[in-house]
């Protein structure tokens, strides 16, 4: 314990030697400044679409403001030239708007009914008594479910939330896009902190002072949890900060980031890991930052539309600043995920963090496979290749939500065929992965420990991936797809046995025929892809 | 400028080994096609709309109320299905057979402020959709009343066409495909430069004939290159998606000029700071910053862009010069503060 804390007080000591002195200080408090102004300022006038349409206007025509339109005050027959010489898309004249037939002035007179609408509610709202100007209540309830035979009495039927009355033009349907964005808030500065988390590392490599820390009498484990330990308690400040900031329940917020903020730290640690020189940082953070951010973002766009989206905890942070209670099995759905990754990317952390791995310079795809060897080296290949297997599932399926999130581009069926052959994919590189390395590194070299190593590879990913679903079964109930990604069999000893066979195939191929990976995977995938299909439509 | 060429060739070469720039690739395009994927998605989700043009919705509603009454006409009229029932127990019998989704009732007789009732489905997924698409029919109810009590609401006509994906296409997918190369050729350049610096190999660097300006305008040519790549590839792929682009030889211009700045920006900011960590730091927070205040005075490269992309009459070759004259004087003050490199 105490030596993790020398650590984190030297990483401290590092930060404020970077940041502190000359005018850089100055120069970060004042681009922060800077930034906020600009966005308090732009908070209401950026919308998609800025600056896009032009619009005439003569005569009496509410003002409005909106980042869409370049408005230009004209007399009317400049109005109508203007328009026809397709120098702008509408002319507002008075009461009357005049477009185009093309698409570009149509597109601008749908833009402007929102703007006009909502400044003849104000106009009438300010120039009449509100009874006159808003005459329509309606009350919204919600049906319980059907009562049961002989209990319909008139007018009892049974209603789940106490009634809601609006006045329809005052209120607007919900939509969860301004809870997403608040949510968005706690992540960026997470992102940013966990930057200079990755920097620590990649200066100590540069510097050669890593090859000292390592000589110490310190664990690469205390190394990281040291240095990780002041960026942590930074980004819990911030985010409670943002808590206090945004009226919420504190503690709460800190409850539901902080795996997230774990995930993050996990998934930056990586970064220092494997890169080679300073572009592949920037890369490989870019996509981590964008791969993240689809995670969290893409499912809590959903909340409360579908129950998948309880993926992401941004969803609870939706939820919390709606004042919806939900329990621990929607705590857990997306925490407990994350937390496991960032388990698994410590013990692969202080397995890679020495000084022959670091150094090396090696194709991309080499240094993974290193890093998993090094993860696997240590134990005994029947505990190690199904511990892998079910290990890294939280991670599979991760990937595979993000993948989902990209296909929804696709044509529905296409989209179908092409989660289903990437979840193939991806399931075969995990299987097989662990297995080939070490075949590679001439720990495994008979068939038969092949064919024990695939069946144990098979049984640990079978094993993760029933409890996987067993959870989400709990949570999300109308979600098929995740059933279809899973393979929802009820036979267990089937889907055992595909995985045992796809996996042998790879192994095999791979390491008797000597082919290479990528074909060996692909061999693989097609199986797994055509069984998963066959599955789907049978319906199991 | 042979010594010039090389650095370029060896930055360009470099990049191509690593095969990391193809991340930067494979990011833009999962970010173009996850966010009209997340549009679309949302679309079909939130607005009334695309949900009944898609036509895989039914929504069937039950009435109780007066015959004749202009809801009903409304809620017809932008696709939806009613079925009239009499009483509010028949209506409540036939949801529970599943015959309809939701139930709207309206009282007899006339007052001045009516309140109507709408029955939904516990499910939020459902009844989140009812909310959204029987919005519209409901404020077309508010105005009439509003007209039986001797108010006009003015522009309650307007039709037009479905505004959204125009919007996206030109307001973000185009900025972000032209403009995000720029971003990533800014933090390339302060990568090379300060890698030469953090491990030393900048003197050995420079004792070939090349002065310190060659060899960082060398990094920010080669940064600008990789950049303009990337943008020609994207411009072929909208085209083959049928995305009409106006001004293309603008277009292209402005995005390697913003690459130009970017680069520049970066360069300046890490000849001052010499070091990665730093440098990144500012440069993100500068383009942030400089992205705000851009849109604030009215004169970003995205609307500019968005407007030559859209073919805006306003806009042309001199909007494009703006930028060019901000990338002549960014660079003299590059050449004036690269002097700190030797000291």
């Amino acid at each position: 314990m105490h030596q993790i804390l020398v650590i984190a007080w030297r990483e401290m000591t590092r930060l404020q030697k970077r940041f502190g002195g000359g005018a850089s200080p100055i120069a970060v408090i004042l681009l922060l400044a800077a930034l906020g102004l600009s966005v308090f300022a732009m908070r209401n006038t950026v919308s998609l679409g800025a600056g896009l349409y032009r619009a005439a206007v003569s005569g009496d025509v509410p003002p409005f403001q909106d980042s869409r339109f370049s408005m230009v005050t004209v007399d009317p027959a400049e109005g109508k030239a203007l328009l026809e010489q397709h120098a702008v898309d509408v002319w507002i004249d008075g009461a009357q708007v005049q477009s185009r037939d093309d698409d570009r002035s149509l597109y601008a007179v749908k833009a402007l009914k929102q703007d006009l609408e909502a400044q003849e509610l104000e106009r009438v709202g300010a120039s009449y008594p509100a009874a006159a100007a808003f005459p329509l209540r309606v009350g919204i309830n919600y049906l319980g479910p059907a009562p049961a035979a002989g209990q319909t009495v008139q007018g009892t039927v049974p209603l789940t939330k106490p009634e809601e009355v609006i006045i329809p033009s005052l209120t607007p349907p919900p939509a969860p896009f301004t809870q997403v964005l608040v949510g968005m808030l706690y992540i960026i500065p997470i992102t940013f902190i966990s930057i200079f988390f990755t920097s620590s590392f990649m200066d100590e490599k540069v510097n050669r002072r890593l090859s000292i820390l390592l000589s110490a009498p310190i664990t690469p484990f205390q190394i990281i949890l040291g240095k990780m330990l002041p960026y942590a308690t930074f980004a819990l400040g911030t985010t409670a900060l943002i808590a206090v900031l945004t009226h919420t329940n504190v503690l709460l917020a800190l409850a539901i980031f902080a795996p997230t903020i774990l995930f993050i730290f996990a998934i930056y640690l990586m970064v220092p890991l494997l890169y080679r020189t300073f572009k592949d940082t920037t890369f490989i953070a870019m996509l981590v930052t964008t791969l993240t951010t689809a995670y969290l973002v893409f499912p809590a766009m959903f909340t409360n539309t579908n129950d998948l989206a309880y993926i992401s905890p941004l969803t609870l942070a939706v939820k919390m600043y709606r004042n919806e209670p939900f329990g621990w099995r929607e705590y857990l759905f997306p925490s407990l995920p994350m937390a496991a990754i960032f388990g698994l990317a410590m013990y692969a952390g202080t397995r890679m963090l020495n000084e022959e791995y670091l150094m090396g310079y090696k194709p991309i795809t080499r240094k993974i496979t290193d890093a998993i060897y090094l993860m696997m080296a240590h134990i005994p290949s029947y505990l190690s290749v199904p511990l892998w297997s079910l290990l890294v599932i939280p991670g599979v399926y991760m990937a595979q939500v993000v993948f989902l999130a990209f296909a929804t581009n696709l044509p529905l069926r296409i989209m179908l065929y092409a989660v289903l052959g990437a979840a193939a994919l991806m399931e075969e590189v995990v299987k097989s992965i662990g297995i080939v390395v070490l075949a590679e590194h001439g720990v495994v070299k008979s068939a038969r420990e092949l064919l024990a190593l695939a069946f144990l590879s098979a049984l640990g990913f079978l094993i993760g991936e029933k409890l996987l679903l067993l959870v989400s079964l709990s949570v999300v109930q109308q979600a098929p797809v995740s059933g279809a990604l899973f393979g929802a069999g009820v036979f267990l000893l089937i889907p055992l046995f595909a995985h045992f066979a796809f996996t042998t195939t790879v192994t095999f191929l791979r390491t008797k025929v000597k082919l290479p990976y990528t074909l060996a995977l692909a061999v693989g995938t097609l199986a797994h892809f055509i069984y998963n299909w066959a599955v789907m439509r049978g319906g199991l | 400028m042979i010594p010039f060429l090389a650095v370029v060739k060896k930055e360009l070469w470099s990049v191509i080994r690593d095969r990391t720039i193809l991340i930067a690739v494979l990011i833009q395009l999962f970010i173009a096609s996850f966010s009209s994927g997340l549009l679309l998605g949302v679309l079909s989700l939130y607005d009334p709309d695309t949900i009944m043009q898609s036509g895989s919705v039914n929504i069937r509603i039950g009435l109780v109320g007066p015959a004749g009454n202009p809801l009903e006409a409304a809620m017809m009229e932008s696709g939806m299905h009613v079925t009239p029932y009499t009483t509010l127990a028949e209506a409540e019998s036939a949801f529970y057979q599943n015959q309809v989704n939701a139930i709207v009732l309206i009282p007899s007789g006339v007052q001045k402020t009516e309140e109507i009732k709408l029955y939904l489905p516990d499910s939020d997924a459902v009844s989140s959709v009812i909310r959204m698409v029987i919005q519209g029919p409901l404020k077309q109810y508010e105005n009439y009343l509003r007209g039986q009590n001797g108010i006009e609401v003015r522009y309650t006509d307007l039709k037009g066409k479905p505004s959204t994906s125009f919007e996206f296409v030109y307001s973000v997918l185009l900025p972000m495909l032209m403009f995000f190369p720029a971003f990533v050729a800014g933090s390339m350049s302060i990568d090379s430069f300060t890698e030469e610096v953090e491990s030393n190999t900048l003197p050995t660097l420079l004792s070939a004939p090349l002065t310190v300006n060659g060899m960082i305008s060398a990094k920010i040519v080669a940064a600008v290159i990789i950049s303009t790549v990337q943008c020609l590839a994207w411009l072929a792929l909208m085209q083959v998606n049928g995305i009409v682009i106006q001004n293309l030889p603008w277009v292209l211009l402005l995005a390697l000029i913003v690459a130009g700045i970017a680069s520049t920006c970066a360069m300046i900011g890490a000849v001052f700071l010499k070091d990665r960590e730093r440098s990144q730091f500012i440069y993100s927070l500068v383009l942030l910053a400089a992205t705000g205040i851009g849109t604030l005075l009215g004169i970003s490269p995205i609307t500019t862009i968005s407007r030559l992309g859209i073919g805006d009459v306003y806009t042309n070759g001199w909007n494009v010069a703006m930028f060019a004259a901000l990338l002549a004087a960014l660079y003299l003050v590059l050449l004036r503060a690269s002097r700190r490199v030797l000291a």
